[in-house]
């Protein structure tokens, strides 16, 4: 991408260093953590002195309903006090605060708000800098996708014969609950938040996020709520899986109360970041960036983000009422109230597809990002890969029901949600072309982050596929809620996605700590990953075919040999995972100090200087190319064949 | 079949007008033909995991199954063909980036609408087949096609809750059981509810799955065509237990299922214990 120096020299000149910062200067993490502990402590006696007598529908048994609703409103009163707490600790509420009493930040405050000069202190307090909230974001992240791999492996230790058994049964259904809300979370959050925040603003030309308090509140929320959610095992735990049906999460212990109030949290940071990333892609980009200037990866996250913004609303309702439900002895899912289990069913899936594109997509976008850059090709037919994304994210709201198909809700239905699943093929199909077409004749540079692709492609073939078995709905009736689907969503959300995101990794890893991924430790264990994957989900798509249901803790000893192979790949997967992470802290620490631009990328972020400074650049860059110029510089040759 | 679905796929790479001269589109081509000929000759083992039907809608599975395994072997085999063939043949190996550029066309129009027609053509042929597939299926909106002149069907109130299925027969004498006891060759229709939380009634090798709702009813048919016992579970999660929400479904011949019948209605002809929860 060509750069050339902005004209109009830009209003900003060198600032001396100045403390700022005024109160934020004091808080941190720590503080977040102490108010917070105060909020719920606090919260709790409130609750309890409050809530003496809940009001009984019709009918209940009283003492038992009583102590039921009692329960709940105080776990969800304590836990939202957590929350508000910790979010006041951190500082969160500073700048609103000064509002109130007719003030506004100062400049100083502002550039110590963005982190400056103070080291390592700057990723522990409420830091608008895009790139250190990028860098908390991956650390999260990486948390996230440690505490649910944990949790994965106790899983297939329990199922690894018929025998092993050793967690409880109600043991086991928080484990898998957990697993999956935790995953769930990390996934989504793995590109978007990571790379979204830290990559984005730096390849648009820009010198922060739109608001960049947001971005701070956004990662904050998640922050606070993640203890909330790991609070839901020493709660009763949660027997419902992370899909979290009604009526049966109504009967639950109040760890389910935690599930709420984090999908809740977890809803409202979403929609936080989402509306922040889409105005900083949409307002933002630097002169001469038209749309087709723009990085495909900016379109994959602004996909990603900006379909979380319509449909995670939906979640959040689902818990909300959920919660009235279970605090309020309301009866939005109970139908001897005249509620209904569909309504939770629709609201649910009314986020649970869309949100598997909301994984999905900025993982395949960083891919397409990169695979120009290691193949020397210009990206194929980028116009086919917007369009491509646009229609998946179009089409992913209209699939919801094909998760009903059994269900018995609007069976009349089948038809047409048969038919808009089905389609969504169509535009997938059209990004394996973008894939394909941009390796074709390519110069193959084969570094880990294009071995990344190369899995990603394999891996998602079968998930697709597989995909299309279910999406009819004559297999959907064998195979609904059995462990095929199970290993179907792994090899897309896990196969496509994380895969994605490893290769996403290792490609900005050295703009983003200033040091070369360690490509030999990192690639035995990105292999290894890969391969027990594959093992891993070969195996549980045997055991779904003859009949294993899904989130079962004992099985029968014919689906014996299917889970022994599972168990073994998962095994595989953990070991390939460590080695991994280990290569990504010893490199992180001591890994050999990176070039500016090592992959020879055309896109901003490598013609910034590493580590990027504050505000990224000195003057504003203008753009007269797309980032994807290989082959036809320095003048578009005339070479024979098809062009358009 | 697949010959037709081959076509629109085969040509999609082509880059350029003269690609059948290009040493690497022959390549690719019969590496591509070659594995969707592996493919194909594997095409059945999905089904074959499915592990025996026991009835008409189980065997449509499984044909479905097999007919989208083989519709679906050239294109992973296109893909897999591409890529594999770039990393072995287009593959630079160094520490830098490449010195020189990959040739730097950056689309090619027919390829792409080749390519979309071909999946718009799949995606219709897997949708059509669906649809003619789920007249058989009554809970997933189809109207069940029993054969002509065959028996009035037997009606089975099926009741979940947690963790134990029950079936009453309200055409005979409303016995009730823990055990599914159904004649072969017979029409049944189950009407499914649920007396707490959502389960799903499923008899794995009949291909009979539906949601058992609180508060609404549900209905399916069957024909049962093989004498066995057969596995009933539960296919959506319904609490601490619900891995051991199972039981069985007998299949007998109409003389015994009258024998059992007789029997049931002699030795219980009071509501099961198990029914106390229920209304």
């Amino acid at each position: 991408m060509s750069v050339t120096a902005h004209d109009e020299a830009t209003e900003k000149s060198p600032r001396a260093s100045v403390p700022g910062g005024a109160l934020l200067g004091r808080m941190s993490i720590l503080t977040a953590v102490g108010v917070g502990l105060i909020a719920t402590i606090a919260a709790h006696y409130a609750a309890v002195a409050f809530f003496v007598e809940p009001v009984l529908p019709e009918g209940t048994d009283p003492p038992a309903a009583l102590a039921y609703l009692l329960e709940n409103r105080i776990a969800l009163t304590t836990m939202f006090g957590w929350v508000v707490g910790f979010m006041i600790g951190i500082g969160a509420l500073n700048g609103p605060f000064r509002w109130l009493l007719g003030q506004d930040l100062t400049d100083e405050d502002l550039l110590f708000q963005a982190g400056k000069d103070q080291g390592v202190k700057r990723y522990f307090r409420f830091t608008t800098d895009h790139k250190v909230v990028g860098i908390q974001y991956l650390v999260i992240t990486m948390i996230l996708l440690g505490a649910g791999g944990t949790l994965a492996m106790l899983i297939r230790t329990d199922l690894m014969t018929p025998e092993t058994k050793f967690l409880g049964p109600a043991t086991y259904n928080t484990i898998v609950g957990m697993h999956g809300i935790i995953m769930i979370i990390a996934t989504i959050v793995m590109v978007t938040g990571p790379f979204g925040n830290f990559i984005l603003p730096i390849m648009i030309g820009a010198r922060d996020m739109a608001f960049p308090r947001l971005n701070a509140l956004s990662f904050w929320l998640l922050a606070s709520v993640v203890p909330v959610l790991l609070t839901v095992p020493f709660l009763g735990g949660m027997p419902t899986g992370w899909s979290a049906y009604n009526p049966l999460a109504d009967q639950a212990p109040p760890g389910m109360d935690a599930f709420v109030v984090t999908i809740i949290v977890f809803a409202i940071s979403s929609a936080v970041a989402g509306a922040n990333i889409t105005t900083t892609a949409v307002k933002m980009r630097t002169h001469g960036m038209t749309w087709t200037r723009t990085p495909i990866f900016v379109f994959g996250v602004v996909a990603s983000v900006g379909l979380a913004i319509p449909v995670f609303p939906a979640f959040m309702a689902s818990q909300v009422f959920s919660g009235l439900d279970r605090a309020g002895g309301l009866t939005f899912y109970d139908p001897s109230g005249g509620g209904s289990g569909w309504l939770y069913a629709n609201l649910f899936w009314l986020m649970g597809h869309p949100e598997v594109y909301v994984i999905l997509i900025p993982a395949l976008a960083a891919l397409l990002e990169l695979t120009p850059v290691f193949t020397r090709r210009p990206l194929f037919s980028f116009k086919a890969a917007v369009i491509a994304i646009a229609g998946i994210v179009g089409l992913s709201v209209l699939v919801w029901a094909h998760h009903m198909y059994v269900s018995g809700w609007a069976p009349k239905l089948g038809g047409p949600f048969m038919l808009t699943t089905e389609m969504i093929s169509i535009p997938t199909g059209l990004l394996f072309l973008v894939f394909i077409g941009t390796m074709w004749r390519g110069r193959v540079w084969t570094r880990l982050p294009m071995m990344a692709v190369y899995m990603m492609l394999w891996n998602f073939v079968i998930g697709g596929i597989t995909g299309v078995y279910l999406s009819d709905i004559p297999v959907a009736t064998g195979l609904h809620g059995s462990m095929f689907v199970t290993a179907h969503f792994h090899y897309t959300l896990m196969g496509a996605a994380l895969t994605g995101t490893m290769g996403a990794l290792v490609y900005w890893f050295p703009k983003m700590t200033g040091r070369m991924f360690d490509e030999r430790i990192g690639g035995w264990g990105f292999w290894i990953a890969q391969i027990g994957f594959n093992v891993t989900f070969i195996g549980m798509f045997m055991v779904g075919f003859a009949g294993q249901p899904r989130r079962v803790f004992n099985y029968s000893s014919v689906f014996a040999t299917g889970n022994f192979v599972s168990t073994m790949g998962a095994y595989t997967i953990g070991i390939g995972m460590l080695v991994f992470l280990y290569a990504i802290i010893s490199s992180w620490r001591s890994g050999q100090v990176a070039p500016a631009n090592p992959w020879g990328g055309k896109t901003l972020e490598w013609q910034v200087p590493t580590p990027v400074p504050l505000e990224n650049f000195d003057v504003l860059p203008v753009i007269t190319a797309d980032p994807y110029g290989y082959g036809r510089q320095p003048a578009p040759k005339p070479t024979a064949g098809a062009r358009t | 079949m697949s010959d037709t679905l081959v076509e629109p796929v085969e040509e999609a790479p082509a880059p350029e007008p003269r690609w059948w001269q290009r040493p690497e589109t022959k390549s690719i081509f019969w590496l591509w033909l070659t594995l969707t000929i592996v493919g194909l000759c594997f095409s059945w083992v999905p089904a074959w995991l499915l592990g025996g039907s026991a009835s008409d809608q189980m065997r449509d599975i499984e044909q479905t199954m097999t007919i989208f395994t083989a519709a679906a072997a050239p294109v992973a085999a296109l893909v897999w063909a591409v890529i594999i063939y770039s990393l072995v043949k287009w593959r630079y190996k160094g520490d830098s980036p490449p010195p020189d550029d990959a040739p730097g066309f950056d689309t090619n129009v027919p390829t792409v609408v080749i390519w979309v027609i071909g999946s718009a053509v799949l995606t219709l042929f897997v949708f059509v087949w669906g649809l003619i597939k789920i007249a058989d299926i009554p809970s997933a909106g189809g109207v069940a096609a029993l054969p002509a002149g065959s028996a009035i069907p037997i009606e089975v109130q099926v009741t979940g809750q947690q963790w134990v299925w029950n079936f009453t027969y309200p055409g005979l004498g409303g016995i009730q059981s823990d055990q599914l006891y159904l004649p072969v060759d017979h029409p049944v229709t189950f009407e499914v509810t649920s007396n707490d939380v959502t389960h799903s009634f499923w008899i794995v090798q009949m291909g009979v799955k539906v949601d058992a709702n609180p508060g609404a009813v549900t209905s399916t048919v069957v024909n049962p065509t093989t004498i066995g016992t057969f596995d009933i579970r539960c296919a959506e999660l319904c609490g601490i237990l619900h891995a051991a929400m199972q039981t069985q479904a007998k299949v007998v011949s109409d003389k015994d299922f009258a024998a059992w019948t007789a029997q049931m209605k002699a030795t219980a002809p009071a509501p099961l214990p198990s029914d106390e929860g229920g209304g």
